[in-house]
């Protein structure tokens, strides 16, 4: 049995009652709503449930998903509109089985799937953060209605039979406690996989590619396997730590997307310890490579030469003569562009400042890679950060920019400062506007559903429907 | 009987002042059309043409004046009657003037408002600062003011002052070198050197980069830190409103009940439409707000439409001192000096305002080395030298209403066939007096840093903070608006536009006219 049983109110009655009664248990108690915060924070319960940061917990963020939105719910412990009313069972049963104290399946925009391998120490914890360090807030939240089919929660059942698991990843080989921690870290808490794990066709994470990378809205969130190549064997642990902590390490690369948000909420909050151990643990993932790879994404930085001065900053046209060429901002020549959006930052010879508050381009992953996706989006929505040590921004151009203008700018960026053979396409900037290419079974959808497939199968494409960033679960065949 | 109207409103001018009118109500659920003369330029084009231009000098330079949407330095555009050449750097593009601005953005202190009760001179406004505070702090929350709220700055060394409900938005920028020597050397002799709140953001902010100090600020940002009313413009279009650019209000159509009925525009290409709408905002700028007023002939029952223009007409001190302040690190400016901004001088000369530029001075340098024939290497060491020590001090004064300032249709016509400006502007003996007080200024200034002085003899200065042309007030015969800017004489007609304010004070008006703005968006909503 994962958790004890006593019932909500006699709990909380003890609780009070030792609160009231000695000071020593007092304090005890502070120590596990503090152990509480530890874990909520690792498993960045605030990011889909923390919808304005002076209202924590209260829910209300809508998770976009192409069926609709679905709303997070108040976690607080409000009696009326949060989970003030669960027991301790009911609460470790909507984490690890999602299931809610109604009995209601959860959609698994809840990863309860990674959940399932909390530990019941904290899970206690958690429960008794919740219960006791968050602030009761009445927020009400809208209710999810998702059309039919993916309006029958029941039909969660049948997939979890399928993919609900222990939460956990097979290790390596062998984990000392410092690893093992990292492990469970990674997997269960941070539910890393969801994102970093590439799905099958029917959108359960692909345990034969654990870790391997994989495309989320838009962005692909990198292979982080230990491999030298495609991994990230080449960065060290303290670069490794670093990187989760402030979401930058000088000539590797910054976190966007959806990663940035992790840092923001989760991972700058963790201890060095930990962040150290999750390094340790991902150093040991077992490591996969792209044969198409041939050096770190990194390492690249470009191959052409930059056009001359007179070229990137030519006297223009007399505006007094003609104003239109002041006017019209219809070039697609990538250096203009690059002069004109860029370089204020990223200097006009792609290196950043001396500080790296502005990064460079070069020896820069998102530059790098062989996919330029993470640096059109980049550039389409821009960049918001905090990690521990600052507070970052990058503005986006997606209004400033035509699809045109984007891919141009993007291909002088790649060739000059990165991964050299990327031509980017207006048609590919336009996809990734639209976020990012869709999961072929979503494409399929409306064919099959014409052909009349079991409402299993509809279940499982619900299922692919909600796996976004936080959407997602750690779905693993179950052994 | 229900009438059907192309919008609940219409906002005629797309700057700070309209767009965020226009935000305010669209995020009400209102439908709102936006009209603009000038184009959407991205920010990356304005930026190419000020890194392209020969002209670096010129803050309108990296911005199209075009035939059918003129910016303010085309002589034939704005033609100047009066002893003075009144030259504000006016822009036509979504966005407007705040493309290049310093983004000062200063309250009002109570007693500003209250200028004739007090001290006799000049006009009050109709409302008091206590109505407009939670105006302020919605205006300075929508344009990233990051400010000191501990200082008084009233400049009298008090306690904080003007109130404040709540804190400034974003903590102020770092004290560069230069606002700490300055501050060292001019707080013993008295003068309280102060922080300037401005729409640079410190942090990220509402999809903005923090303030880098590209020292850029005019002609333009180049990363987007500083505030630019394109960014409402864009909050406003995503909050559903519509903006309709290269169109040019030439007519407010009145009608039944003296109402406004309709606005009438003229594409660039030369084609006209007609908008009908419960409400008109004009947010077009304190020139072409009255212009539009005076050609359609509407809302001039008391004639002071155009009339009672004041800027803070100003002049300038160049000088330099005894040791490396280093002025061109951050932000174009930090600071002023506020000892004469209120008391009881104010019955006999204008209030005063010193503020120290923290430009980067090398191209005003090396030009006036080159006229004194300096070449070689003693070029680069004079311009070394100079520049570490350049201590160039603008000032500005309060005006005072004068019916005879005014703005009226010029006989010349755009490219359009729509009359352009004709501005008679002179500065009255409050500003000659308060000029003195300036000068004695000046001379302890120099005493204090021990400095050559280049010049103390500027001659009037434009300052580009257009107010009064369309005045506020609560007596109809002497006003055009009244303390919600209101017109007096259409209930349905709001006037955006610093050329409201009746007591000008020494401070950049933007702030006071975007709290005002969003003040509008207030009124009209609860009316609809």
């Amino acid at each position: 049995m994962r958790a004890n049983l006593t019932s909500h109110w006699l709990g909380r009655a003890a609780v009070a009652l030792a609160g009231a009664l000695s000071l020593g248990a007092h304090a005890q108690d502070s120590d596990l709503v503090a152990r509480g915060r530890v874990v909520a924070t690792a498993g960045d319960c605030a990011a889909c449930h923390t919808s304005s940061p002076s209202r924590p917990y209260a829910g209300g963020r809508a998770i976009g998903s192409p069926m609709g939105n679905i709303y997070a719910s108040n976690i607080t412990p409000s009696d009326g509109h949060g989970i003030g009313g669960y027991t301790e069972q009911q609460f470790a049963d909507a984490l690890r089985k999602g299931i809610n104290a109604k009995g209601q399946h959860l959609y698994p925009a809840m990863p309860y799937t990674a959940y399932a391998g909390i530990s019941d120490e904290d899970m206690h914890a958690l429960y008794a953060y919740f219960m006791q360090g968050v602030k009761a807030d009445d927020n009400a939240v809208p209710e999810t209605k998702l059309p039919f089919p993916y309006s029958m929660r029941w039909t969660m059942a049948g997939w979890n039979l399928l993919y609900l698991g222990d939460g956990i990843h097979p290790a390596a080989g062998s984990e000392d406690e410092r690893v093992k921690r990292g492990h469970y870290l990674v997997d269960t808490l941070g539910h890393c996989s969801s994102c970093h794990s590439p799905r099958t066709f029917l959108m359960a994470e692909d345990s034969h590619a654990y870790l391997a990378g994989a495309k989320i809205d838009g962005w692909i969130a990198p292979n982080i396997t230990s491999d030298s190549v495609s991994g990230i064997g080449a960065w060290s642990e303290d670069e490794l730590a670093t990187y989760l902590k402030t979401g930058h390490v000088k000539g590797k690369g910054q976190a966007g997307g959806g990663m940035a948000e992790a840092v923001e909420q989760s991972l700058s909050h963790l201890s060095d310890d930990d962040l150290h151990a999750m390094a340790a643990y991902l150093k040991t993932v077992k490591p996969i490579r792209d044969p198409n790879d041939t050096k770190a994404a990194f390492e690249y930085a470009g191959a052409a030469a930059l056009p001359p001065l007179g070229e990137r900053e030519p006297v223009r046209p007399d505006g007094a003569a003609d104003p239109e060429a002041l006017r019209l901002a219809t070039t697609t020549d990538g250096a203009t562009l690059y002069a004109g959006a860029c370089a204020s930052c990223h200097q006009p010879d792609g290196l950043g400042t001396q500080n790296q508050y502005f990064p460079s381009l070069s020896h820069n992953r998102a530059v790098g890679m062989s996919a330029p996706d993470n640096l059109v989006m980049a550039i389409l929505h821009g960049i918001d950060r905090k990690g521990a040590d600052a507070h970052v921004a990058m503005p986006a151009f997606g209004r400033d920019l035509t699809d045109a203008q984007v891919a141009a700018v993007a291909t002088y960026v790649e060739q000059h400062f990165g991964y050299p053979d990327v031509n980017v396409s207006a048609n590919i900037v336009a996809d990734m506007r639209s976020g990012g290419p869709k999961p072929l079974l979503l494409r399929l959808t409306p064919y099959l559903m014409l052909g009349g497939v079991v409402i299993a199968a509809l279940v499982l494409w619900l299922l692919a429907a909600m796996i976004r960033r936080r959407a997602a679960t750690t779905a693993r065949r179950r052994r | 009987m229900t009438t059907q109207y192309d919008a609940d409103v219409v906002v005629i001018g797309s700057g700070a002042l309209g767009s965020n009118a226009a935000y305010e109500l669209a995020k009400q659920g209102r439908s709102v059309i936006l009209l603009e003369a000038g184009s959407r330029i991205p920010r990356w084009k304005i930026l190419e043409n000020f890194r392209t231009s020969s002209r670096k000098a010129n803050f309108n330079d990296p911005y199209p004046n075009e035939p059918w949407a003129h910016t303010s330095y085309d002589p034939e555009y704005l033609e100047n009657t009066g002893s003075f050449n009144f030259r504000p750097g006016m822009l036509k593009l979504v966005g407007g003037t705040t493309w290049h601005w310093a983004a000062a953005c200063w309250r009002y202190l109570p007693n500003d408002m209250k200028l004739n009760t007090l001290y006799g001179v000049g006009r009050d406004w109709p409302i008091e600062y206590d109505t407009l505070e939670p105006y302020y702090q919605q205006a300075e929350e929508a344009l990233g003011v990051a400010g000191n709220g501990e200082e008084d700055q009233s400049g009298q060394g008090g306690k904080a002052w003007p109130p404040r409900s709540q804190p400034y938005p974003l903590p102020p920028d770092a004290t560069t070198y230069m606002n700490q020597q300055l501050v060292k050397r001019l707080a013993p002799e008295g003068y309280h050197y102060i922080h300037e709140p401005n729409g640079r953001v410190t942090r990220p902010y509402d999809g903005r980069p923090a303030c880098c100090g590209n020292n850029n600020c005019m002609p333009v940002c180049p990363i987007g830190a500083m505030y630019s009313g394109d960014m409402h413009a864009t909050h406003a279009e995503n909050a559903g409103a519509k903006l309709v650019t290269e169109a040019t209000a030439y007519k407010l159509e009145k009608g039944a009940g003296n109402k406004i009925v309709a606005v009438h525009y003229r594409k660039a290409d030369g084609t006209d439409a007609r908008l009908t709408a419960r409400y008109f905002v004009v947010a077009a700028h304190g020139l072409e707000t009255p212009k539009l007023l005076l050609i359609s002939d509407v809302a001039n029952s008391s004639d002071q439409v155009g009339r009672n223009l004041m800027d803070h007409t100003g002049i300038g001190l160049l000088m330099i001192g005894d040791e490396p302040l280093w002025p061109g690190r951050g932000a174009v400016q930090q600071g002023g000096i506020f000892n004469w901004r209120d008391g009881d001088f104010r019955k006999q000369h204008s209030a005063v305002k010193h503020s120290m530029s923290n430009a980067v001075p090398n191209r005003t340098i090396t030009e006036r080395l080159l006229k004194q024939g300096v070449i070689g290497p003693e070029l680069d060491e004079r311009i070394r030298h100079d520049a570490a020590r350049w201590i160039d001090v603008g000032t500005v004064f309060e005006m005072l209403p004068n019916p005879s300032n005014r703005v009226t249709p010029s006989t010349k016509k755009d490219a359009l066939g729509i009359p352009m400006l004709r501005v008679n502007y002179d500065v009255d003996d409050y500003v000659k007096a308060g000029k003195e007080i300036a000068k004695k200024d000046y001379a302890r200034f120099a005493k204090i840093f021990n400095a050559e002085v280049i010049e103390d003899e500027s001659g009037w200065q434009n300052r580009d903070h257009i107010m009064g042309t369309v005045i506020m007030g609560s007596d109809p015969k002497t006003s055009v608006v009244n303390g919600d800017c209101r017109t007096h004489d259409h209930e349905n007609l709001f006037l955006a536009t610093t050329g409201v304010i009746p007591a000008s004070g020494v401070i950049n008006p933007t702030l006071t006219g975007v709290a005002l703005s969003i003040r509008i968006a207030d009124t009209i909503n609860k009316e609809i």
